[in-house]
């Protein structure tokens, strides 16, 4: 018995090893409910003040960048203001605006096989899972989790990420999908071959699911294949958000109505 | 006495975890090779640490950088298992009487044995890292790419670090 007890002592570490491993690897595997998710990401509040104190740092350094980008930004919205007076005069009917919260990237990556980019607003300020992330050039991404103060982004240029598109101008639409590589690029799949797609047409965001409002930059076409297995097109899209390089981005609070959820839950079943 | 240890030891690990997220964890050299120093820690344990000690250190110190990538288990998991081999790992390289306190270094071990000894760390590690990330494995030949490279990486960031810390210390001696 106590030659039994000494072995134990002597090999707790052993122990001590699979504990730790097994809990290492429930933590991998066993991963799903979104609470947990949201601790133990960069949506935790201490690797969040962290990360975003270093992206006030650097942020610093790319003032003048990031004003000029602004500057630009203001003369076309000032610009769309004009056209938008404009037409509005003409209309009897003035369309609600859309709710948006601007929030700042305090992390970002581009060249992993799955990427994520992290923001510095949080349930606090509004936003929720589902809503559209886009900046001054495009659609961005949406969000995957909100913790309290922060939250993350499931961008475009994730293998996970589907975002329903439409060409402009043409109402036959597909689903914007990224298969690794290039983060500049991204497909544009289950378009149906006989829609007309030419290259340097321009995708936008369809509106269907209400996470993006209708019409927001997604990209250009740059290359057009016919897959013809699936009677579909397979489309390559250069992305106008550039992703390498996001400051401030815009998120899109209007979401479907509870009734449309509704609905689609039905379906769902 | 083990107290001032235990707490050094603990702002070296803060120290190694913030140089991990803010400034290596940006590089991805072709698009997936990035240096792990972290895993410092764990290299450096003196012989006559704690077995059960080290495997904590570690495992707190790999779920520290997991809670900034985003990757629950995977760091913890792979310098978890470093962990628990390096005491024989080193015991390979080095003969030494039991009783002394011997820690992993060029001064120590001599370049060849220590460069030796860090590769062998830091392939297990790496290797473990990179299997649990690419699970379900598809494509061994780009796991097998991973792994060098990042070993190579590692190995050379940890030799140089380790080299202009015997130059201070002898600066420091004379």
């Amino acid at each position: 018995m106590r030659s039994l007890f000494d072995f134990i002592i002597k090999h707790s570490y052993v122990i001590l090893f699979l504990v730790l491993e097994t809990v290492s690897l429930v933590l991998l595997f066993g991963f799903n409910s979104l609470q947990k998710e949201a601790f133990m990401t960069s949506a935790n509040s201490v690797s969040g003040f962290i990360l975003e104190t270093r992206t006030n740092i650097s942020g610093f350094f790319s003032l003048g960048k990031e004003n000029s980008k602004l500057a630009a930004e203001n003369a076309r919205l000032q610009a769309e203001l004009f056209m938008l007076r404009d037409s509005i005069a003409d209309s009897s009917i003035a369309k609600s605006g859309n709710d948006i919260i601007t929030a700042r990237v305090i992390d970002n990556s581009i060249r992993k096989d799955d990427n994520y980019i992290t923001l510095n607003r949080g349930s606090k300020d509004g936003i929720a899972q589902g809503m559209g992330v886009y900046d001054s050039n495009g659609a961005v991404g949406v969000i995957m989790l909100a913790g309290k103060h922060y939250s993350i982004v499931l961008p475009v240029i994730n293998g996970k990420s589907s975002i329903s598109c439409k060409i402009k101008g043409d109402n036959s639409f597909g689903f914007l999908e990224w298969s690794g590589g290039d983060a500049s690029k991204a497909e544009l799949r289950d378009l149906p071959y006989y829609a007309t797609v030419n290259v340097g047409d321009t995708i936008v965001t369809s509106g269907y699911s209400k996470i993006f409002p209708e019409g927001i930059n997604v990209g250009v076409v740059s290359d057009v294949q016919q897959i013809t297995s699936g009677y579909t097109l397979k489309v390559s899209v250069r992305l106008a958000a550039d992703l390498s390089n996001l400051g401030w981005v815009y998120i899109n609070t209007t979401q479907a109505d509870d009734e449309l959820k509704q609905l689609w839950k039905e379906i769902e079943k | 006495m083990e107290a001032i240890s235990l707490l050094k030891k603990i702002g070296q690990i803060i120290l190694l975890v913030l140089l991990q997220v803010l400034l290596l964890n940006k590089i991805n050299l072709f698009g997936y090779v990035t240096p792990m120093l972290y895993i410092w820690i764990t290299i450096k344990a003196a012989n006559n640490i704690s077995q059960s000690g080290l495997l904590l250190l570690s495992f707190f110190t790999g779920l520290a950088v997991d809670m900034f990538t985003g990757t629950p288990g995977m760091n913890s998991a792979a310098i978890t298992l470093l962990a628990f081999l390096q005491p024989f790992i080193f015991k390979l390289f080095v003969t030494y009487d039991r009783r002394e306190q011997v820690i992993p270094s060029i001064d120590t071990m001599r370049r060849g044995p220590f460069v030796g000894y860090v590769t062998l760390c830091v392939i297990i590690h790496h290797l473990f890292y990179y299997v649990l990330k690419s699970i379900p494995v598809a494509d061994w030949s780009m796991l097998i790419a991973k792994v060098l490279f990042s070993t190579i990486l590692t190995v050379l960031l940890i030799v140089v670090v380790e080299g202009s810390y015997v130059k201070n210390a002898k600066k420091g001696r004379r």
